[in-house]
């Protein structure tokens, strides 16, 4: 089994997240969606954001955009990497997750958690010891190859905060915007621009000690089960009741290889669980 | 004890790992992660054997006496009960 249906995924993600500009609905199935809400069906995505933004996506028809006001330089490329692009995954197959990667010997190496909990940081310092990066904040995962998880290569830049800038020593680059206060960042040892299978996800915690375990069974499903978009969007695009989403975390456990990393969460910690990661992931064979 | 215990279809999705059982309550989201004796004592709910009897088979393969595992299967099955995953027939 090669990469093909990988970088099939990678050219319909970028054909579909093509942007227009033109009218866009404020109801979706008939039920109106307010300013800084959504709706999503099996076929459709419909956002209006609080600024008077409306993305409208239908399958096989591309992303229209309806600009109403006008809005902060940037603001309509956060949206449009973020919700909308998850959405339109979603609503393709693939799986989104809320994760930062690097790559390494081929293979990716992920790392998933709350917002906050360092996933960015994290990544981004890896680029000192020269991982490229392969995606931040969003990792989507390509299932339909049985012998392989691919990943589709980071579609949005990376987006540090002031002190993780100075953690990891990434290039500072413009601010991102009123949105969100953070700046964009170069990351240090590149990007990579081509799927690649998943080597390991691993979700991030906070711990007195440093280090890593695999997670299986309940645990696992419990640190899958994400409330964050990405995570909603394919219960919503694929109509899975509880049962339904039961049954897709449990084929997500079943093929993602987890781990949970803990490790104190301060400044003074942060090259040893650096260097910690970094040794995991030169470690791992592929 | 004596009446049959059945798992409540319906209420629940469950899905198995090499030594835990994971159910899902399906109206309130919940997980239960059953391993160890809670596993084998979901796994014995067939809608034929009662509590007695779950007691007895479970003493059986521990070689334990039924007094020593009546207590955790009792509040095992409280506990389900509770969450409405196993009704008494």
């Amino acid at each position: 089994m090669s990469a093909v249906s990988a970088l099939a995924a990678l050219a319909l993600m970028r054909r579909e997240t093509e942007l227009r500009v033109g009218p866009v609905a404020r109801a979706l199935d008939g039920r109106s969606v307010e300013p800084g809400h959504y709706r999503i069906n099996r076929d459709e995505f419909l956002l209006w954001t609080d600024t008077g933004l409306g993305f409208h996506y239908r399958r096989s028809c591309g992303v229209t955009l309806d600009q109403t006001a006008p809005v902060p330089a940037g603001e309509i490329e956060l949206w449009h990497h973020g919700s909308v692009y998850a959405a339109i995954a979603a609503l393709n197959g693939l799986v989104p997750l809320h994760a930062s990667a690097v790559a390494h010997n081929g293979q990716v190496h992920a790392f998933a958690g709350p917002s906050g909990m360092g996933k960015s940081t994290l990544a981004a310092g890896l680029g000192r010891n020269g991982f490229p990066l392969f995606c931040d904040d969003t990792l989507l995962l390509d299932l339909s190859d049985p012998d392989a998880v691919w990943c589709l290569p980071g579609h949005k830049r990376l987006k540090l905060c002031s002190d993780a800038l100075a953690l990891t020593g990434a290039a500072a680059q413009e601010h991102v915007g009123v949105m969100i206060d953070k700046v964009y960042a170069q990351p240090l040892a590149g990007v990579i621009d081509s799927p690649l299978p998943l080597a390991a996800l691993t979700f991030l915690a906070d711990g007195p000690n440093l280090g890593l375990r695999p997670v299986t069974g309940g645990e696992q499903l419990s640190l899958l089960n994400d409330d964050h978009y990405t995570a909603d969007y394919v219960v919503l695009a694929r109509g899975l009741d509880r049962a339904g989403r039961m049954a897709h975390l449990a084929g997500l456990a079943a093929v993602l290889p987890t781990g949970l990393l803990t490790r104190p969460r301060s400044n003074a910690a942060f090259a040893d669980g650096l260097a910690f990661v970094a040794a995991q992931v030169r470690g791992r064979q592929p | 004890m004596s009446a049959p215990l059945r798992k409540a279809e319906g209420r629940f999705s469950e899905t198995a790992f090499e030594d835990e059982v994971v159910v899902m309550q399906l109206d309130s989201g919940e997980f239960f992660s059953l391993t160890g004796t809670a596993r084998d004592i979901w796994l014995l709910i067939d809608g034929r054997r009662s509590a007695a009897e779950i007691v007895a088979t479970l003493a059986a393969v521990f070689a334990c006496t039924e007094s020593e595992i009546a207590g955790d299967v009792a509040d095992f099955l409280a506990q389900m009960t509770e969450a409405q995953l196993v009704v008494a027939e």
